[in-house]
This record gives structure tokens, C-alpha cells and sequence, in this order.
């Protein structure tokens, strides 16, 4: 939004020049009559300035074409995107502004090249299911009277201006006339300009002191041929010949608004105008006030104009002469200000406080559940969840203030979590493909692989602040175990005297070596996985390591067997954190627990009765084989032959035997993970329970049907009831109920 | 005196009285190219008559030129009120001074109006010593101050402000010295005029509107105005008293406004409008003024309510009932303050207008009301004005006004329903709001209403939110243990997403023409732009849902949303102040919700 242009007719150039133009900026030098006020010079900026006093100055002249080429074509591009575009032309009679507007014949200004290109356009994107129809209108704005210039008997009456929902400001009764070229146009226009002069000697008034509006009205017609249906767009280029810039304050129209601050105006007309601008300055925000100073009929039809997606452009036309020193600052300052008579709606919203409460109570719930169920396993994300909260209540902190304890908060945190030995590099585990180093695991995927600490030659773990790795939490002791990297590269792990740790889910006393994939777990849910460089995965294997402490139990023997498959195959993704959790709960399952000795027993009096069961087939195998052998010859054939049915008999044998072995493991097993399952959710309901001071136990017990333990019934074991609580003195029932049914 | 005889005298006024009609009457028809054609010719009659007046002088001023005190020069813009000293302004020598004196300021004024200030400024600084010459009188004493009223307007064009005050607020305590009891005289209106302007050149707003204030009083005793134009001036004026939360004085001017509105007589009939040209014009504009005195009124009402909800809401923006009851112990002795005040504010009108102004004055409070009951009664009064604004400002003709004017009203019950303690019926007035705004929202020309269709849509959006909120309320108030019935679920989800749509097309309309959102938000759309995002990553996580997949598909959305807020405050830190707690929120749920969506995955994936 706005220009300032240049021109002169070289042959009245007879004064001193004193405006200078360099690139997007206008100079007014001071004029000698004006010396008075002190020698600065003004300097504007706009967004083109263009310079057209001397052709000669092939460097420094901007031609016609150059205008419409800054000007002119993004206006049309606009139109054509459905959108209004306005041209605002102003300065003071004689200082080229029709020869910008409109041009001459060799020279042909900006509206000229404006429609031909319109039409060009319209033309080349002509086709069957577009059309573009134009049509025009002309009025003048004199004394804020609305007359039509292209209705021959319409220039005396004066016309009312209208907004319309749909088709926004309009001039009620204006004509509006369809052209089909530039050539229509300009014979319309010219037939405008005379009425204007007609009316204006008639009325004794002064052309000069109107305001001019040219409006092209591109209508584009949408058409949908399959269904016949069509829409259109319209879109209004307006182009405004404002009053001469020296009447511009006498017509009172565009002037005062943007009259100079510190002026008087004399008359007592203008009270209304004063009281408004106090009613509007003395405002504060939030505010809702009516100031009823009616825009001029020129700012009120073109409001669209100046606000909004439509694309606007002044262009202000100034005379160099020392002469016209006055004339040209006050154009040139007009100019300026009309940069800032952009309409700006406010949109002025609720206050939002409740909103912000309920989020808030949200956000809380939010990480209430979160840390309800990460407490016990990720202190760290307690931690930084203690820190969000903190930011929370620190609301009323200004923001610079918070920036900075944000800033600081974060170093701290880094210095913390380095202090700790996590690494800081990056998260998840896929890096330092030659370093030894652990991971955390965690049930919560969001958290799991989330941290990873580097193993130095000697590394420290426990939750004083001495160790290298600190953890803190259930079952931590201040110096809970060391790993140690051996020269011959070997990880070994010593825990400390009653510290709890287990490696693949045994219970480890003393030093033990560690090999790629180890699930190490420390207290009561610090789970990690250790990662050796690949050279020391499987080289330095040996035997006895996994194997001697689990071949003891024969429960294990599954469990190890998946695992292990599934460590050759990737190790990095299978061992999960309830891989690492189950397979403690089996091994834990193996010493101490009552479960244990049920299941024990189960599988004793199962191994029993096959024994027994085996004998008495066997017997009874053994006793036809002695019948067969008795009845038959004992030729060779059938001997064979007896043979071969012994044989059957015995894989026959044999498949029964493994069948029902299998049948049974299976129901083990099953079983077995119910009681595990039970298990987690037993001991997390004691946690919650511990968490909240409530003195509540919680214990599984198996109850099994006496009738039931009979491994040569067909159903082995039916209705597993696990159960359940004890509670005390609360209200809050937690209850953990699983419901087994295992059938064979 | 007795040299000049009443004939040459006569002949003088009347050279006077063409200069005059030239300067003023015939000034106006000169042509563009001889713009001040007749202002040159009044000068060279001012000239002549000045000459004449100069000889006569010097013939018999002889005897006198002895006792003439020596020259002071006075200093421009000095506070000297030149009186007493030199001739007594009735006396022969001091009328004599005082026609030469007033001869130069009307050369002075003519130099002024032909733009060659030098010059007028040395005439009228003439003017200013021939009037040193004698004191003030009843006589000279306008001219005492039309001269200072000039210079005022010359040295604030010459951005000399202080200068300008100078001379005004001499003027001032001229007239204030000798004219107390006297003639009234519009010489000093204008000095109130200008000083008024001074002093909002200044920035001294309070200052400039009591100017404002008694240059209407001043027309108003002069009988000097147009009942119109005075009405409306007046109105405005309350504008400002009412943002400055002054609302008796508003109250004031509003009440003369409409009283002498009702000066400029009976609209005429839409016949009569038909028949001529005049009368539709006087038509025309008698009922937009008193249309927009309406409008002024109404914003009376709303701020009033307005503020007084500011005053009584607790830090969630509901009632706090301990302010209430506080503010309304203190009232008891604000109501005799109020007495007090009347009797020292600045009183509009003459005697047969003072009591119709006062009576107007009692239909509406402008105490802040504490109650529903006394809320009401400021609504009631302002939705009658929006009725009588509305009838002038119809929706056919008026778009932008007749919107102005709804948003108002919708203004009006939402401050209202802040002093409604029954929810379903707080409930109700929203939906009034709704109903008046939505239709007109979805009608209105995207193109041409951009600006004004983005604030009803974002009203819009909060209003369908509150209701969203006090459905919720309701139906747990109801059945406060009790799973919410499907019912209740239908109207609060579709309460709610209404609310997200209309925010959603908030957004929609900052789009470019292509469909872009733009990377970079304009100033003015920063803040409602980002709380906009905000509002409706809310809105989805609040939907309720039984469909884990549409669930998740919700929160996702809320998660986009929240988003957007950070990482746009990310690459604009400058947007940051516009937003802190939004911001410092979305922040939260940005770390927060991945976990709740990554949960209902889980959950999802256990049932599948």
C-alpha cells in the first residue's frame, strides 16, 4: 500500500527539484522558501517508488509498464482468485495523476492495461464450463453525495448507499453496464467524465473537489455440465480518483480523518469530530463502545477494501518543483498514514478461566494415573513429573523469570541424569555398537528402552549418590552390586550382600558373569537388559554360566528354552520388561513359595502315577507279548511278525505315554502362568496398598478340588480359583480375582 | 474623535462590511486556479480602512502621544492579561486602539487564510500591542480573545503546542476575570473549543473532555447548536465518560442527548419522505441520529453490567457471593456520595429542558447493579434501545450496524446470565445468543463480512461451549452419581462439537485464497488464532465416545491441536506472551496425552 510517483512536465520544470528517490524510498528535500523551517529533510518509505521525471535517465525512469507490472498484475491475479482488488489514486492536480491512471495514447496508464489484460485473461480461460461476464459502473462522491455518472439523467439525484448480506456495500439504483472489450470501457468512462463536468458546471462545483469511482465487476460463472448446475464468483476491481490532494481537507471526505495531529480546527462543526477521537483514544481494552462518526460515503463503500483478503494499493503522485514543496510533503505524509488505515476487527474473546481450571484438574488426573502406575517402576519419571507440577504452581512467575528457571531446571536435570549414568547422547539402545551397556525396561512402551547407561570398567550401581548408576526405590540399597569389565573384556556382575539381584530371573549371591541380553533385576522393579559389543556375545560363551544354575529346576527348563531361541534370533526386542518380570516370578516360584510346593507336588504325585500308570501298561504289554509268544510257533516268520506287533504295541505305547505327558505339561504351564499373573497383580495391589498406608494383604492361594488330583482321571485340574483379599479397616476394596479354567 | 465624521465613519463600516462578505461569502465560489481571489481583495479594503483609521489617529492623538506608556513588548504565549494599564478601554484613546487593534487581527486572519502565516502572525501580534494600549472592556474584550484564540491556531499548526496554550489559556482567564456576571459571548466557546484540541494534542484526554464538556454547556446556554449534531456530540461524549467507567456522567449526556434530540422534532412520515427530497433526508437523518443515541445507550447498559460482573466474579469468572455481599454494605453510603457528585458534575441544559433530562436519568441506574433483579432492570432498558437501534439499522440496508447491534444484545444476556443463579435458565440465555448470531453468520458474504463474520463465529464457539459446560453441570447436579444418560451424552457431544466447528471455521477463514494456513499469523489473529487451536484440541478430548477407534481418532486431533500451539510458539517465540497459560498447558498435554492415547492402544489391542 502505497506509492509515490514522480512526474512532471518537463517543460514546466522551471523550478529547483526536491525530491530525490532512492529505491523504496522518497526524499523531500527542503525548498528554498521553506528554509525557515529548518533544513531537514524528510525521508518516506513506501513500498515502490517510482521515478518518471526524465526519460533520459534510463536507470532512474519507470515507465508505465514498470507500474503496472508492481501494481497492476497482482491486483488482477486476485481478481481473477475471486477476491476484490482496489487502486486509490491521490495528489495534487497536475502532478500526473490521470497520466497514471489512465495515460495517453503512446503511453497508456494503469487502467488501460488493466482491462486489456482483464479481458486477455477472460479470453484464454474461456471455456465451456467457465464463462466470465464484466460489467462496469462509474459514480462520483461529491459533498458525500453518491451520483451516477453512466446514467445520462441520473446525475442530479443523488443516490443511497446499502450493504447487503450477501452483496456487501452496494449503491442502491447504480448502473451497471456490460462491456465486452477495453475499447467499451473507455468509451464508457469518457461519457462519465463528461457527465462529471456537466454536473459540475452545472452545480458550480469543482470536479477537483470529488472523488471519482471506477468499478469493473468480474463475474465468473462456474458451470457443472453433467448436472446443469452452476455457481459463481464475483469480484470487484475498484478504481478511486480521490479529490485533488490540495481540497483533499475542504471536501472534508478523505481528509479527516488523517489530518495532522497537532492542528486546530476552528470551526465548532468539528466538535463531533474531536469528542469521537476522545471517545476513541481514552478507551481501555476490553471496552465495548459506540462512536457514531459515520465514515465518509467513499471509506464506508470501499470498507471491504481496506481490510480483509482484498488487495489494496495507493498510489500517490507527487510534483518535484521546489514550487509545490508544501502540496508534495502533505501528499507524500498522506501516503504514509494511509498505510495505517487498514480496518482491523478485533476479535475479542471470553475470559477463558474456567477452561484453563478444567484443563488443569485434567492435566493433574492425567499424571495422577500416570504416576500411580510409574511410581514404582520409573522414580525418574516421578521426578519429572514433580518438576511439571512445580512449573504449574509457578504460574504467576513472570515469563522471563520462568524462561530462565525453565533453562535452569533443564541443566539441573542434565546434571542429574549425568550424575546418574545415563547417557544423554541419545535414547534407545541402538547406539555405541562396541560398548557395554544396559537399558531399562518398562511395561509402559512409552518408557521402555527409554534410558541407557554406559558400563565403565567399573561400575557402581545403588542409590547413594557415590554410585555410578544411582537408582532409588524399593529394595535399592546405598551400594547394591558392581559390574566390572575384565581386561579380557568378560562383564561381571558381584552384588553386595542383601541386595537383591537377579540375572534372567535367578537370585545371584556372588560374581557372575554377564552375556548379551542378560536381564538383570535390581530391588524390586529396576528391570535392565545388558548389550555387550558383538564380539563378546557368543565368543565368550560358556557353557555352565546359564545353564548350571537352571538345569536344577525342571520348571525353568520352558521358560529358558524360549528364551534362549528367541536371544539367538534378536535380542534386542524380544526380551521385553514382562519376559524379564515373568521369568523372576518362575524362578522365585522355584524356592519359596507355597504355590511352589503345590505345584511340586502336583507334578511329583503326576510323575508318580505315570510311573505306576507306565508299570501297569507295561505289565499288561508284557503279559500279551507272553501270550502271543506262548500261542505262536516260534518260527522265524512269525516270531517277526510277532515282533513287529510287539512293536505297535510298544510305540503304541510309547504315543500314549508322550500324549499324556504332553497333555499335562501343557496344563502346567498354564497354569503356572495364572499363578505368575495372579502373582503381578497381587503384589502390585500390595504396593498401591503400601502406597496408600492401608494395612491391607493381599495373597494367592490355589484351592483344588481333592477329587481333582487324581492324574488318571481324565480332567487333571479344573476350577483354579485364585483368591483374593483380606482387607482390614478400608473402604476402598482393591481386588485382584483371576479365574482359571484348565481342562485336558 | 470629532475628525471623523459618521459619514466617512459610515463609509468605513461599510468597506468593512464588503471585506467581510468577501472574505467569508463570496471567498467560497473562487475558482481553483485564483483559490483565494476574493480573500486578496478584502485585504486591500482592510488596508484602506486601516490607513484611514491610522490618520485620523495621528492627527489627534497628538495630545496623547505624551502619556503613552512606553512599549512593553509582551512575550508570545506570556501569561500577561493586559489589564490595568494604558487608557481605560471605554475611554476615547482606548476605543481608538482598540478599532486599529481589531483592523490588524482581521489583516492577520486574512494573511492566516491566504497560507502566508509570517505575515498574519506579525499582524496580529499588532493587534495584541495596539490592545496593550487599553484595558479590558466590555467593548474590546471578544477581541482580547479572538486574538488569542488566532495565534493559538498559528503556533499549534506550527506544532508549537505549548505556545498555543499559551495564548488559549490566557484568553481563558481574560474572560473568566471581567465576564463572570456579563454578557455571554462565543468568542470564549471557541477558546473552550480550542483548548479542548490543545489538550488532546497534548494527551491530556481527561483535561480535553472536560473542554469537550463545557464548550456543549456553552451551546447549549448560547442557544448556539444544532439540536442534532448537539445530541449526537453529546452521546459520543458519553463514550468516553463510559469507558472511563464515569457513568453518571455518561448517564448525563446520554439523557440530554436523547432530550434534545427530541428538540429537532417529529420524524416525518415515509409519505411524506416520498413526496420530497428534503423531507426524506430529514427522515433520514433524524431517525439515524436518534438511532444512534440508541446505540450509545446501549453500550451504557452493557458496560455497565459488564463491569459490574468484572467486579463480582471470582477468579473462574463465576459469582462470588462474599464480594456481593460486601460490595452491597457499601453501597449504603454510596448512594448519598452519589448526591454529592450530581451537584458537582457538569449539568447540561436550561430550564425547560433540565427536568425531562433528570427524569430520563431515573429510568436506568448508574450505580453497578449486584443482583439478577437489578441486572435485569439495566438489561431491560438496554434491550429496549436495541429494539429502537434496530428498527433504523435493519439487517436490509445496514448490514455491519444491524450486526453491531446483535452482538450487542448477545452481549447484554451474556452479561445477564452471569447473574442468574438457575443453570437451565442461564442455559436458555445462551441459546437466545445463539439464535440471534448463528443464522446471520451462516448468511452473511464470506468475502465482503471476513472480519465480522470471524467474531461471530468465534462467539459462536464460546457460546455453544458455556452451554456445552452448563448441560454438563446440570445433568451431574441431577443425578450427581450416575453415569450420564445417552440423552444428556447426544446433547452435550453435539454442544460440544458444534462449539469445535465453529472454531474450526474460525481458523478456515485465515486461510489464504488457496487453502493455505498461513505460516506466519497476523498480529491481530495471533492470540484468538492460537486459542482458537487450543480451544478445540479441548473440545475433542471432552467428546464422549464409546468407540475406542473414534476415541482415539479424538484425541489424536486434541494432540494435532495442542501441538500446533507449541510448535508455533517454538518458531514464533514472539507469539509466547500472547499465550503463557495456554502455552504452559498444551506444553502438559503434549507430554501427557501420547501416554493416555498409548493406553487406549493397549487396551484396544488386548480386546481385539
Amino acid at each position: 500500500l502505497g506509492d509515490a510517483l514522480v512526474r512532471r512536465h518537463l517543460q514546466e520544470l522551471n523550478t529547483k527539484c526536491v525530491v530525490e528517490m532512492e529505491k523504496n524510498q522518497t526524499i523531500l528535500h527542503p525548498a528554498g522558501a521553506n528554509l525557515g523551517k529548518g533544513d531537514s529533510r524528510y525521508v518516506f518509505a513506501y513500498d515502490f517508488c517510482f521515478w518518471s521525471m526524465d526519460e533520459s535517465e534510463k536507470d532512474k525512469f519507470a515507465g508505465q509498464e514498470v507500474v503496472f507490472q508492481c501494481l497492476g498484475e497482482s491486483l488482477l491475479h486476485n481478481a481473477f482468485l475471486g477476491y476484490n482488488a482496489c487502486i486509490f489514486a491521490y495528489g495534487q492536480t497536475g502532478s500526473g495523476k490521470s497520466y497514471t491512471m489512465m495515460g495517453s495514447v503512446d503511453q497508456p496508464g494503469l487502467i488501460p492495461r488493466l482491462c486489456s489484460a482483464l479481458f486477455e485473461r477472460t479470453v484464454q480461460e474461456q471455456r465451456e464450463e467457465e464463462s466470465f461476464t464484466v460489467e462496469v459502473s462509474y459514480m462520483e462522491i461529491y459533498n458525500e453525495k453518491v451520483r451516477d455518472l453512466l446514467d445520462p439523467k441520473g446525475s442530479r439525484q443523488t443516490l443511497r448507499v446499502r450493504e447487503h448480506k450477501v452483496l456487501g456495500p452496494y449503491v442502491d439504483g447504480l448502473s451497471r453496464l456490460a462491456v465486452a472489450s477495453y475499447k467499451d470501457i473507455e468509451s464508457l468512462m469518457s461519457e462519465g467524465n463528461k457527465s462529471r463536468t456537466v454536473a459540475a458546471t452545472n452545480m458550480n462545483e469543482e470536479s477537483s473537489r470529488s472523488h471519482a469511482v471506477f468499478n469493473i465487476i468480474l463475474t465468473h460463472t462456474l458451470k457443472d455440465l453433467q448436472s446443469g448446475t452452476s455457481g459463481e464468483k464475483v469480484s470487484r476491481l475498484s478504481l478511486v480518483d480521490l479529490a485533488g490532494s490540495e481540497r483533499a481537507a475542504k471536501t472534508g471526505a478523505a481528509g479527516e480523518r488523517l489530518k495532522e495531529g497537532s492542528n486546530i480546527n476552528k470551526s465548532l462543526t468539528t466538535l463531533g469530530l474531536v469528542i469521537s477521537a476522545l471517545a476513541e483514544q481514552g478507551t481501555a481494552k476490553n471496552k465495548s463502545k459506540f462512536v457514531p462518526y459515520r465514515d465518509s460515503v467513499l471509506t464506508w463503500l470501499l470498507k471491504d477494501s481496506l481490510g480483509g483478503n482484498s488487495r489494496t494499493a495507493m498510489v500517490a503522485t507527487v510534483s518535484p518543483a521546489a514550487d509545490n514543496y508544501e502540496e508534495t510533503l502533505s501528499t507524500l505524509r498522506y501516503a504514509d498514514r494511509a498505510k495505517n488505515i487498514v480496518n482491523h476487527a478485533v476479535v475479542n474473546e471470553d475470559p477463558n478461566a474456567r477452561i484453563i481450571r478444567e484443563l488443569r484438574e485434567e492435566v493433574e488426573k492425567l499424571r495422577d494415573q500416570l504416576t500411580q502406575a510409574e511410581s514404582l517402576k520409573a522414580p525418574e519419571l516421578k521426578e519429572r513429573l514433580e518438576e511439571s507440577e512445580k512449573l504449574i504452581k509457578e504460574m504467576t512467575v513472570s515469563w522471563e523469570e520462568k524462561l530462565r528457571k525453565t533453562e535452569e531446571v533443564a541443566q539441573e536435570r542434565q546434571r542429574q541424569l549425568e550424575s546418574l549414568g545415563i547417557s544423554l547422547q541419545s535414547s534407545g539402545i541402538r547406539v555405541g555398537d562396541d560398548k557395554s551397556f544396559l537399558v531399562n525396561l518398562n511395561a509402559d512402551p512409552a518408557l521402555n528402552e527409554l534410558l541407557v547407561y554406559y558400563l565403565k570398567e567399573h561400575t557402581k550401581v545403588g542409590s547413594a549418590d557415590s554410585q555410578d548408576i544411582q537408582l532409588c526405590g524399593m529394595g535399592i540399597q546405598a551400594e547394591h552390586c558392581v559390574i566390572d569389565i575384565t581386561p579380557d573384556s568378560a562383564v561381571i556382575i558381584t552384588p553386595y550382600r542383601n541386595s537383591r539381584t537377579c540375572v534372567n530371573g535367578s537370585p545371584v549371591t556372588s560374581t557372575l558373569q554377564l552375556h548379551h541380553g542378560d536381564r538383570i533385576l535390581w530391588g524390586n522393579n529396576h528391570f535392565f537388559r545388558i548389550n555387550l559389543p558383538k564380539r563378546r556375545t557368543r565368543a565368550a560363551e560358556d557353557e555352565e554360566g546359564e545353564g548350571g544354575v537352571m538345569k536344577n529346576s525342571s520348571s525353568s527348563e520352558q521358560l529358558d528354552a524360549d528364551g534362549d531361541s528367541a536371544s539367538e534370533a534378536s535380542s534386542e526386542v524380544s526380551f521385553s520388561y514382562e519376559f524379564a518380570q515373568t521369568e523372576v516370578m518362575m524362578k522365585a516360584l522355584g524356592n519359596n513359595d507355597p504355590m511352589q510346593a503345590v505345584l511340586q507336588s502336583l507334578e511329583r504325585q503326576h510323575e508318580e502315577e505315570k510311573r505306576s500308570a507306565l508299570e501297569r501298561q507295561r505289565q499288561m504289554y508284557e503279559q500279551e507279548l507272553q501270550q502271543l509268544r506262548r500261542r505262536l510257533n516260534p518260527d522265524r516268520q512269525s516270531f517277526m511278525g510277532g515282533m513287529s506287533h510287539s512293536t505297535s504295541a510298544q510305540s503304541r505305547l510309547k504315543q500314549w505315554s508322550e500324549d499324556r505327558e504332553a497333555v499335562f505339561v501343557r496344563s502346567l504351564r498354564r497354569l503356572r502362568e495364572q499363578v505368575v499373573r495372579a502373582n503381578l497383580l497381587v503384589q502390585e495391589a500390595s504396593f498401591i496398598a503400601e502406597e496408600l498406608e492401608r494395612h491391607t494383604e493381599y495373597r494367592v492361594t490355589l484351592q483344588i478340588p481333592a477329587d481333582n488330583l487324581n492324574a488318571n482321571r481324565k480332567v487333571c485340574l479344573s476350577h483354579t480359583h485364585t483368591c483374593t483379599y483380606t482387607h482390614t479397616h478400608t473402604h476402598t476394596h482393591t481386588h485382584t480375582h483371576t479365574h482359571t479354567h484348565t481342562q485336558s | 474623535m470629532a475628525s471623523l465624521s459618521s459619514a466617512e465613519w459610515r463609509a468605513l463600516c461599510d468597506k468593512f462590511t464588503t471585506a467581510q462578505n468577501l472574505s467569508e461569502v463570496e471567498s467560497r465560489k473562487d475558482p481553483a486556479n485564483d483559490p483565494f481571489r476574493s480573500k486578496y481583495k478584502a485585504r486591500e479594503l482592510l488596508r484602506e480602512i486601516y490607513c484611514a483609521l491610522k490618520s485620523f489617529e495621528t492627527t489627534e492623538g497628538e495630545n496623547e502621544s505624551g502619556d503613552q506608556r512606553p512599549t512593553e513588548q509582551p512575550v508570545d504565549g506570556e501569561r500577561e492579561d493586559g489589564f490595568g494599564r494604558g487608557f481605560n478601554g471605554d475611554s476615547p484613546a482606548g476605543l481608538r486602539a482598540a478599532k486599529l487593534g481589531a483592523v490588524e487581527y482581521y489583516l492577520g486572519v486574512n494573511h492566516i487564510e491566504t497560507e502566508e502565516l509570517s505575515a498574519g502572525q506579525e499582524h496580529l501580534m499588532n493587534c495584541m500591542k495596539q490592545l496593550e494600549k487599553c484595558s479590558v472592556s466590555s467593548e474590546n474584550v471578544s477581541l482580547y480573545i479572538h486574538v488569542r484564540n488566532q495565534l493559538g491556531i498559528l503556533w499549534a499548526g506550527r506544532d508549537e503546542t505549548e505556545k498555543a496554550q499559551g495564548f488559549l489559556e490566557t484568553a481563558e482567564s481574560i474572560y473568566q476575570r471581567y465576564m463572570k456576571e456579563v454578557s455571554l459571548v462565543l468568542a470564549y466557546t471557541h477558546t473552550m473549543y480550542y483548548l479542548a484540541q490543545v489538550y488532546k494534542n497534548l494527551g491530556e484526554i481527561e483535561r480535553a473532555a472536560t473542554y469537550c464538556h463545557s464548550t456543549l454547556q456553552r451551546q447549549l446556554l448560547l442557544n448556539q447548536y444544532n439540536p442534532l449534531e448537539w445530541a449526537l456530540n453529546a452521546a459520543t461524549l458519553s463514550q468516553y465518560y463510559i469507558t472511563k467507567g464515569r457513568y453518571m456522567e455518561g448517564r448525563h449526556c446520554l439523557s440530554a442527548a436523547t432530550v434534545i434530540a427530541g428538540l429537532a422534532g417529529e420524524v416525518p412520515s415515509e409519505a411524506a419522505a416520498q413526496e420530497s427530497e428534503t423531507e426524506r433526508e430529514r427522515r433520514d437523518q433524524l431517525r439515524q441520529k436518534r438511532a444512534e443515541i440508541a446505540r450509545c445507550w446501549i453500550k451504557y447498559c452493557l458496560n455497565l453490567l459488564q463491569d459490574a460482573e468484572k467486579l463480582l466474579q471470582d477468579n473462574i469468572g463465576e459469582l462470588d457471593t462474599e464480594r456481593q455481599e460486601e460490595l452491597k454494605r457499601a453501597r449504603r453510603g454510596e448512594e448519598e456520595a452519589e448526591e454529592k457528585d450530581r451537584k458537582s458534575a457538569l449539568l447540561f441544559g436550561s430550564e425547560d429542558t433540565f427536568d425531562s433530562i433528570a427524569s430520563l436519568e431515573e429510568k436506568v441506574r448508574c450505580l453497578f447493579p449486584l443482583d439478577f433483579t437489578e441486572a435485569r432492570a439495566v438489561f431491560l432498558v438496554g434491550q429496549t434501545y436495541v429494539t429502537q437501534a434496530k428498527e433504523y439499522f435493519e439487517i436490509d440496508g445496514y448490514v455491519t450496524d444491524h450486526i453491531e447491534i446483535l452482538q450487542d444484545h448477545s452481549a447484554l444476556f451474556k452479561a445477564l446470565a452471569f447473574f442468574e443463579e438457575d443453570l437451565e435458565r442461564r442455559c436458555k440465555m445462551h441459546k437466545r445468543r445463539i439464535d440471534m448470531l448463528e443464522p446471520i453468520c451462516n448468511d452473511l458474504n464470506a468475502q465482503y463480512y471476513l472480519l465480522i463474520r470471524r467474531q461471530l463465529m468465534f462467539e459462536l464457539a464460546e457460546t455453544y461451549n458455556e452451554m456445552m459446560d452448563l448441560k454438563l453441570s446440570l445433568a451431574n447436579r441431577q443425578a450427581d452419581t450416575q453415569p450420564l444418560d445417552n440423552h444428556t451424552i447426544k446433547k452435550f457431544n453435539h454442544l460440544c462439537s458444534s462449539s469445535a466447528k465453529y472454531f474450526q471455521m474460525f481458523l478456515d477463514s485465515l486461510c489464504s485464497p488457496e487453502g493455505k494456513f498461513p505460516e506466519r499469523l497476523e498480529e491481530e489473529v495471533l492470540r484468538p488464532a492460537l486459542v482458537a487451536r487450543f480451544r478445540v484440541a479441548r473440545l475433542h478430548s471432552r467428546l464422549i465416545c464409546s468407540v475406542p477407534s473414534a476415541q482415539l481418532d479424538n484425541l489424536n486431533k486434541s494432540l494435532d491441536n495442542y501441538k500446533y500451539v507449541v510448535e508455533y510458539c517454538e518458531a514464533h517465540p514472539e507469539a509466547v506472551a500472547a499465550v503463557e497459560t495456554e502455552l504452559e498447558l498444551s506444553q502438559e498435554m503434549v507430554g501427557l496425552l501420547p501416554i493416555k492415547i498409548n493406553r487406549l492402544k493397549a487396551r484396544m489391542a488386548t480386546n481385539n
